[in-house]
């Protein structure tokens, strides 16, 4: 994996299978706790207690993160793929994912962090 | 074509594949290969609406408007039926987009057939056992019964 020189070209590929792996990985946790619905409010209503800390909401925003870029570096992908006349804007186009990513990541990481923020007042 | 410092793709070098390709080049003959190329395509741009809406609703509408998810919060959900009907298809898109790209990552890495088939198969067998039980549980959902706390498994 990093036995070549990595240009934000290959940084775009790589992201794009760890976010893929990531978001994979945490779906078959999410239908797992899902799953608790099926044993009835009170079940379920516990199982959520365990998610409203800190640390996972550090883990959602990681994961809201991951979808993004994904989504986004996913759209570069289909766009030069069914149209390959785009190729030619290879760099700018991965650049503007990158930047597009981070730039989506201030406010969603703002709101998301707002119980556990000074602001919030949890 | 000559992008920046270097030319792509490298013909012949696994190691330096057009990235600009998540996975492959569109395989050449019909086939499942070949289906699952435009699947993974098609379907992504339909979960790039789906999963985006979906995180926008839970992580960010939820907390902007000061909501908690709980059982409520489900019940009044899947009560719609439009609801019901993105989360499942949300379900199975993802969890099948999800699972044909680790199994092109398996692929990748794994060089020994013995071991990779192993992979592939544990890979497609919990795919499976997952999308069942997801299923499961969003048609099996009864707002009538729930609230009194007698889900079908409870």
């Amino acid at each position: 994996m990093f036995r070549y020189r990595l240009s934000w070209a290959e940084l775009a590929w790589l992201g794009h299978r760890l976010s893929g792996v990531g978001v994979l990985i945490y779906l078959f946790m999410h239908i797992v706790e899902n799953a608790t619905l099926s044993f009835g409010p009170e079940v379920y209503d516990w199982t959520q207690t365990l998610f409203r800390n800190l640390p996972v909401r550090l883990g959602e925003i990681l994961l809201m993160a991951a979808l993004v870029y994904h989504s986004l570096n996913g759209l570069r992908v289909v766009l030069m793929d069914f149209w390959p006349a785009t190729t030619r804007w290879y760099r700018p186009l991965t650049y503007a994912v990158i930047v597009t990513t981070v730039a989506a990541m201030i406010p969603l990481t703002l709101i998301m962090i707002t119980p556990y923020a000074p602001w919030g007042g949890a | 074509m000559n992008v920046g410092r270097r030319i792509w793709p490298v013909e012949g070098d696994p190691l330096r594949r057009n990235p600009s390709r998540a996975a492959k080049a569109r395989p050449a003959e019909p086939g499942i290969e070949r289906f699952m190329w435009y699947f993974m395509r098609l379907s992504g741009v339909v979960l790039v609406l789906l999963a985006l809406g979906h995180m926008g609703i839970m992580h960010v509408l939820v907390q902007l408007t000061g909501q908690e998810i709980n059982f409520a919060f489900v019940l009044e959900r899947w009560g719609n039926p439009f609801w019901r009907i993105y989360d499942l298809l949300l379900l199975v898109l993802a969890l099948i987009h999800g699972a044909n790209g680790a199994r092109i990552i398996i692929g990748d890495y794994v060089v020994r057939g013995g071991l990779r088939g192993l992979l592939i198969g544990i890979l497609l067998a919990a795919t499976f056992v997952w999308l069942l039980l997801g299923m499961f549980v969003i048609l099996t959902f009864d707002p009538a019964s729930a609230p009194a706390n007698i889900g079908p498994l409870s």
